[in-house]
């Protein structure tokens, strides 16, 4: 597939390959943590600076996300007894990890810091609910929900499924096409001790799940739970002294909206997302193009979500997403899989980071499924994609993330093995 | 939750063009503006045009016409003054004039044969205090 136009972009290309993520981590995903979000985030963040062999003195700057619902920077480094040369909490959810990751690279290179820890905490079931009951639920109206609020519009799967209901109607797309990705994450998440939900659903158990919003079944909906999750980012040169194999950050795009981000349906064609518009930047960065990725992790916040962004960023035809997403291409052992973890569909929801780690696991030839460990430490894949079995993806050695906020926002990040 | 408690929580907050606009329906007209400078015209309101950013415009008068481009069923309320109405229809609907918004449609019997596209009209309802700019089919 040919790259999309070049374009001039805001990153310099000879960024490529120069910073790493160097450590993943996280908490167990449950619903129920009993934890505050600061014991969440300072586990997850421990975790990865273990993860990457590194002492919580390596660390000096930390970068967090969310939307007024966990802790900050400071508190979790001061648990960690990390001194900080820069911190920032930023407002946000989905699409941020990348964003983040990008913005490390810059701080990293304007000389401010050396290593960055990124995190998101949340009790997304047990306190602050994602899906947009209980505290999400009724939020003081400010100007910008001026027009949204007396027509009881309301909620991400409600605010994001217009966009869906056009896709069908402008190119055939169909529900059972997108309820593929629920299946097919589900056997992924099946292989994965860790995920939330590890039961394995059929397409027709998606359709046959009750209707939240038309056209959204409930298996169409991510799950919500209670996590902590982070990655570490350093430079290349740093990441040759950490304990794990070298995993580089080819390229970055990160909150890359469409037209009027404020009220995206006011300018068409609605049925295109903020991917048309981030590729532009993604491919010419990362200096590859859709054909180079192994696998991908696009973001499925509902099934719908990750089929318009893999159309979106040129894995597939304009209009093609819904063939792309139910014709095996993003099951293990498929050309190209998608969020080998389970993803939010079943893994658990973090808002982005878990499919960054995921990728992360993947390049390194670690994923951390039930096969055996070496005496090396390293694990023994059986390439046996049955439940229960091995989702580690051969010859992994490009991966690209598709961070979604809205339909009119999103990031993205291209990783390679060396 | 009382009449007067959802009209509280559903009340647009104060703002001198909102309120202009809030106000034209209570007239009984669904309002949009249309810059003087460069022709284009645009909801919900803002003090400048997205366009041109000049703030040199003026309200005009919706007709009342209008196309549907997407619409969605609400079977589970997200907040509890609509409780009581699903299933109810949420959809993006452009004016004639061109301008997008975001409303109900009503009227329509099973909102599940709603067609993308077809074209509708403007029903001005008194609800939650207000008179909420609302369209049907034609």
């Amino acid at each position: 597939m040919p790259l999309p136009k070049d374009v001039e972009t805001t990153t310099p290309k000879y960024l490529r390959d120069k910073y790493a993520i160097v450590g993943v981590g996280e908490t167990s995903y449950t619903r129920g943590s009993g934890r505050s979000t600061r014991a969440l985030a300072t586990w997850a963040v421990k975790n990865a600076i273990l993860d990457a062999g590194l002492t919580p003195a390596d660390i000096d700057a930390v970068l967090s996300y969310q939307s007024g619902d966990s802790t900050f920077a400071p508190f979790v480094a001061g648990d960690l007894g990390i001194r900080l040369n820069f911190f920032m909490d930023v407002f946000g959810g989905g699409s941020s990890t990348e964003a983040l990751t990008g913005m490390a690279i810059g701080l990293i290179e304007a000389g401010m810091c050396k290593t960055v820890a990124i995190f998101r905490a949340m009790n997304g079931f047990s306190q602050v609910r994602i899906g947009g009951t209980g505290a999400r639920s009724a939020p003081p109206i400010t100007g910008d929900m001026l027009h949204s609020r007396a027509y009881g519009w309301q909620s991400a799967g409600q605010m994001f499924a217009p966009t869906f209901m056009r896709h069908m109607f402008d190119y055939g797309t169909r529900p059972e096409q997108v309820a593929a990705v629920k299946a097919i994450h589900s056997e992924h998440a099946s292989n994965n001790p860790k995920a939330y939900y590890k039961k394995r659903y059929t397409v027709e158990d998606v359709l046959r799940s009750r209707i939240i919003t038309k056209p959204l079944h409930l298996l169409d909906c991510c799950v919500e739970t209670d996590n902590g999750t982070a990655i570490i980012v350093t430079s290349a040169e740093r990441a040759r002294d950490c304990r794990q194999p070298l995993v580089l950050i080819r390229g970055v795009v990160g909150r890359c909206t469409k037209p009027r981000a404020d009220m995206h349906y006011e300018a068409g064609p609605i049925s295109t997302v903020a991917g048309a518009y981030a590729r532009e930047i993604l491919w010419p960065n990362a200096g590859v193009g859709p054909a180079d990725v192994d696998l991908t992790g696009a973001y499925d916040a509902f099934t719908f979500t990750a089929m318009l962004q893999l159309e979106d960023y040129g894995f597939c035809k304009k209009g093609e997403g819904g063939e792309y997403v139910s014709d095996g291409t993003i099951r293990l052992g498929g050309r190209r899989p998608n969020n080998t973890s389970g993803g939010h569909l079943c893994e658990g929801y973090t808002h982005g980071m878990n499919m960054v780690i995921e990728n992360v696991r993947q390049l390194r030839a670690e994923a951390d499924d039930s096969c055996p460990v070496g005496e090396d430490g390293r694990r023994r894949h059986t390439f046996d994609y049955r439940e229960g079995g091995c989702r580690q993806v051969r010859s992994a050695e490009v991966s690209a993330n598709l961070g979604w906020a809205t339909p009119a926002t999103g990031s993205a990040m291209v990783l390679r093995r060396l | 939750m009382t009449d007067d408690e959802k009209a509280a929580a559903l009340r647009p907050p104060a703002d001198p063009l909102g309120d202009q606009f809030w106000q034209s329906l209570k007239e009984g007209r669904l309002t949009f503006q249309r810059c003087k400078h460069c022709g284009n015209a645009w909801l919900p309101v803002r003090s400048e045009c997205p366009r041109c950013l000049e703030a040199d415009w003026a309200w005009e008068n919706a007709s009342g016409a209008a196309r549907l481009i997407s619409w969605v069923v609400y079977h589970r309320a997200f907040h509890e003054a609509f409780a009581d109405r699903v299933p109810y229809t949420v959809a993006v609907v452009e004016l004639t004039e061109g301008p997008r918004m975001t409303s109900n449609i009503i009227g329509a019997g099973d909102p599940e044969a709603l067609k993308i596209d077809q074209a509708l009209r403007l029903v001005i309802e008194p609800d939650f205090g207000l008179f909420v700019p609302r369209f049907t089919p034609v």
